[in-house]
């Protein structure tokens, strides 16, 4: 059989990589036994010997590694929802501000929109943080009664109490992602043909009717993915946790790795973790897709 | 007139009027209390006696001329682009000066060839902040490219690992490969082989952002119609020459507006480097926040950190608007 | 005198069972313009795609300026050595859009044939002042109207300096006042004695350049005559339901 150049320059392709990997790998074990770390995972269930301030199941410093980083993907996951949720809200909103009649609300979501985007993630969460709780100090705020008060020890809403690092970390991720969010849902609505506005005007709906059962109704195919990229986005960004000290994933794998000196280990482990964050988060929107889609469709 | 305008934009209906009126008081009450903040609340010294830090990290004060020349050197590169139809000569030399900034930066900055060395935990600042974002920039777009294609490519083994590559790289959060970047690059050299904490950082950026490159740039792949191909093949090119000359031109024009925006998501993500350990933009902030002197001075700080990094992502994004239309216009002439 | 092109027995199918080129004879000599014609779907477009290697065919031989093909080819070399001296002009142009006119031109010379540019810009300017286009030179694709860009596309084709160029219906794609110039470009070129391979329902083009008229409806040559006779007197019932198809429009 001839062996066409193709098939050449694919297995010395492969060769490559694997030559590549194996000096990676060499590199990395000559390196490993030096410090005399090695590989394993058996500390896994060893007793982790810190303390979390936040944890939703019971947890103490006796407690295995496995089992505070199984807190800390919960602690993830719960972030990551709250955060979702209030960003849609936010960016819906702040998105149709940006193409309503209003010219003066257009402004300010433009506005908006400007300084969320061209400042740092990263600087807004220290901004949130330090500046708006806690430099509250013993001050509280509370600007409806008793149902809601604010201070440096985080939200306190209905009896719900969040922590100062959760309240900084959900605001500060669902402000910044309402601002894209809010440029999805623009250019969604932009996307279903002018047309369609003029029609329902015409048959005597207002704005308002004909936004939620016309338009909207149609956007939402070109709204969906977008709006799936900026959740996945809105996870990756949650690990800045770190910055205000609130224990995601990402900052108890910090702790361990500086704890048991294991950086490949808890590599892969973070790794998976987000593996199924982002599972997690497609599927849920691909649910949401066919429950809207089969509604359409009935 | 006027009124009758003012009328149909902001006082249409009742509701409409309600809006106008909350937005009109709301703005001016934070207007004001934010203007009296910046003028008479505020104390800008933080910000005032650490100027030089904010720009330039620690560089030793008889050398910052060297990164005052760099930075002043993109200043001008700037406002060249902007200006540069008015003078025909300039375009030509637009890209090979873009290109060769960020190596002239890592000269100016670093030392050798007769400047003095200066090591890297010196540099710091808006400098260490465009040396990252424009050395990884420069790094990862051929990476991206050669990603989108191998993407694109129709050997499979080609094909898969690039795959495999991009998602991986997509799905992880950058945090954490700037930090695996920090601790396994040592790791993953050979033992002797050093390099420092800035060349590690833009190791990471490189091997996170081309992924992000890639898929932009395999959109523009796509949206280049099959038919560019066989009339490049009927004319006898090579493939590659197909895909250097025709194909590629044509893909990278489409994807300029997202690559771009990840530029400009770059030099906002460089900020992050300031929880790893180098004194960039916002890192020199927080260790001047960590001066017993200025404790407490952290809105002043931060507001400023803001209003630089807008002014800088807002004129990147402006300069790239610029290149847009100029495309546009070559085509049209 | 050796034929520009000799087809023995061309067979190709995309799927199974459909032929889109069913047991295909043809040549074409030197300074020949043979016309193909026939209805949408019958493999006109297969055909001459065969002639430069943009498809392949399942069996058969086919033998271009000399150089044989097999079936099923993974001969790249060879079919670039056959694109270098055969020319081929589209339906949709295709122009590259990044390019100025003279770039377009100028590429292939400059990039295959290792032209110096200064040259290769001076044959293209002579190429565009045969079509009547050299004040365009410098513009861009999108501002030319069809058949300005059609006729950049054919002085594209000869900057290569081809001895055989294929047509797939060139002014198919053209606003009907803008069909002529194109059409009296290739007249000049046939004139000149260029061996041509021509897809176009332009009858009286056909009449007047054509020394052949090939008829083809799925996969199969129907008949190959003169354009005298094959115009007032087909042989076959399907070519003459064809003609009175477009004689309609
Ligand atoms: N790339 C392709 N894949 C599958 N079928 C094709 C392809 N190109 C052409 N065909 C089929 O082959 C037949 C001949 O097509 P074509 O040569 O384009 O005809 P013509 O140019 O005469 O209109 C048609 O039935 C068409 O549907
Ligand atoms: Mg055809």
């Amino acid at each position: 059989m001839k062996i066409s150049y193709k098939e050449i320059i694919q297995a010395l392709f492969a060769l490559f990589l694997i030559i590549l990997i194996c000096v990676l790998i060499n590199n990395i074990s000559i390196n490993l036994t030096r410090t005399g770390i090695g590989f394993s995972f058996n500390w896994l269930f060893r007793p982790a010997s810190f303390a979390l301030a936040e944890h939703p199941l019971p947890y103490s410093p006796s407690d295995s590694y496995a089992w505070a980083l199984f807190m800390g993907w919960l602690n993830s996951l719960k972030v990551i929802i709250y955060s979702l949720l209030l960003a849609t809200v936010i960016g819906v909103f702040i998105g149709l501000s940006r193409i309503g009649k209003n010219e003066l609300l257009r402004v300010v979501s433009a506005g908006y929109i400007t300084i969320i985007r061209q400042t740092p993630l990263l600087l807004q969460l220290m901004f949130w943080y330090f500046v708006a709780f806690l430099s509250l100090k013993e001050t509280v705020l509370k600007p409806i009664g008793n149902l809601l008060s604010i201070s440096n020890q985080g939200i306190n809403f209905l009896g719900i109490t969040l922590s100062a690092e959760f309240s900084s970390l959900l605001l500060g991720l669902s402000v910044f992602t309402s601002a894209y969010i809010a440029e999805v849902v623009r250019g969604g609505i932009n996307s279903v043909d002018k047309g369609q506005w003029e029609s329902f005007r015409s048959l005597g709906l207002n704005d308002f009717t004909g936004l939620y059962t016309i338009i909207i109704p149609q956007a939402l195919p070109a709204i969906l993915p977008g709006l799936t990229s900026q959740y996945l986005n809105l996870a990756k960004n949650s690990t800045l946790a770190i910055a205000v000290g609130y224990s995601d994933i990402y900052a108890i794998n910090d702790t361990i790795i500086n704890q048991t000196g294991r950086p490949i280990e808890g590599f892969i482990i973070l790794l998976l973790s987000f593996l199924f964050l982002n599972l997690f988060i497609s599927n849920g929107m691909e649910i949401i897709n066919t429950m809207i889609t089969s509604s359409k469709n009935n | 007139m006027i009124l009758k305008k003012i009328k149909q934009r902001a006082f249409s209906n009742i509701l409409d009027s309600i809006t106008t009126l909350i937005i009109i008081s709301f703005i001016i009450i934070s207007l004001t209390t934010i203007l009296k903040w910046i003028f008479f609340s505020a104390n800008w010294s933080v910000v005032k006696i650490n100027l030089p830090l904010f720009f330039f990290g620690s560089f030793p004060k008889d050398q910052l001329w060297r990164p005052g020349l760099w930075m002043s050197l993109i200043a001008i590169l700037s406002f060249a682009t902007l200006l540069a139809p008015r003078w025909k000569w300039v375009p030509k030399f637009l890209p090979i000066l873009w290109i060769s900034f960020a190596p002239l930066g890592i000269f100016l900055l670093g030392g050798g060839l007769g400047l003095s060395p200066v090591e890297s935990r010196n540099w710091g600042g808006l400098t260490l902040t465009i040396l990252l974002t424009s050395f990884s920039a420069i790094l990862s777009l051929p990476l991206g490219i050669v990603l989108a294609l191998g993407r694109q490519s129709e050997l499979p083994v080609i094909r898969k690992a690039s795959s495999l590559y991009i998602d991986t790289m997509r799905s992880v959060p950058l945090i954490a490969v700037l930090f695996f970047g920090q601790l396994l690059i040592p790791l993953f050299l050979p033992i002797g082989l050093e390099i420092n904490r800035v060349y590690r950082a833009i190791i990471a950026f490189t091997l996170f952002v081309s992924a992000y490159l890639a898929e932009d740039i395999r959109g523009g792949l796509q949206s280049v119609p099959k038919t560019q191909r066989e009339a490049g093949e009927v004319l006898g090119l090579h493939p590659l020459q197909i895909t250097c000359l025709i194909i590629l031109p044509q893909a990278l024009r489409v994807a300029l507006p997202s690559l771009t925006n990840q530029a400009v998501g770059l030099l906002q993500n460089t900020s992050l480097m300031a929880i790893l350990g180098l004194v960039e933009l916002l890192g020199i902030g927080r260790s001047i926040l960590a001066n017993p002197e200025f404790i407490g001075r952290y809105i002043e700080v931060y507001v400023w950190l803001a209003a630089l990094y807008w002014v800088v992502c807002t004129l990147m994004a402006l300069i790239a608007r610029h290149l847009e239309k100029q495309m546009a216009l070559e085509k049209r002439g | 005198m050796l034929p520009i092109v000799k087809a023995t027995n061309l067979t190709k199918s995309y799927a199974k069972g459909i032929r889109a080129l069913d047991n295909i004879s043809i040549s074409v000599d030197p300074g020949e313009v043979l016309v193909v014609m026939g209805p949408s779907g019958s493999g006109k477009s297969t055909l001459i795609r065969t002639f430069n290697g943009l498809e392949t065919f399942d069996s058969g031989q086919l033998n271009v300026l000399g150089i044989p093909l097999g079936s099923n080819h993974n001969e790249e070399r060879k079919i670039r050595r056959i694109r270098k001296r055969v020319g081929m002009v589209f339906q949709q142009f295709n122009l590259f859009p990044h390019l100025s006119i003279l770039e377009n031109i100028t590429l292939a010379p400059i990039k295959v044939q290792k032209k110096k540019r200064d040259e290769a810009e001076h044959e293209a300017l002579v190429l565009l002042t045969q079509m009547g286009i050299e004040s365009h030179a410098q513009k861009y694709p999108s501002q030319l109207s069809g058949g300005e860009q059609q006729r950049v596309a054919i002085a594209r084709a000869l900057a290569l300096k081809p001895e055989l160029l294929l047509f797939d219906e060139p002014t198919s794609a053209l606003d009907p006042e803008r069909v002529n110039e194109v059409l009296d470009a290739m007249r000049r070129l046939a004139e000149q004695g260029m061996s041509m391979v021509v897809v176009t329902h332009e009858v009286n083009f056909a009449k007047e350049v054509g020394d052949k008229v090939l008829f083809m409806d799925s996969g199969k040559v129907i008949e190959t005559s003169t354009p005298d006779i094959f115009f007032l007197d087909a042989k076959h019932q399907r070519s003459r339901k064809f003609l009175n198809q477009i004689k309609k429009k």
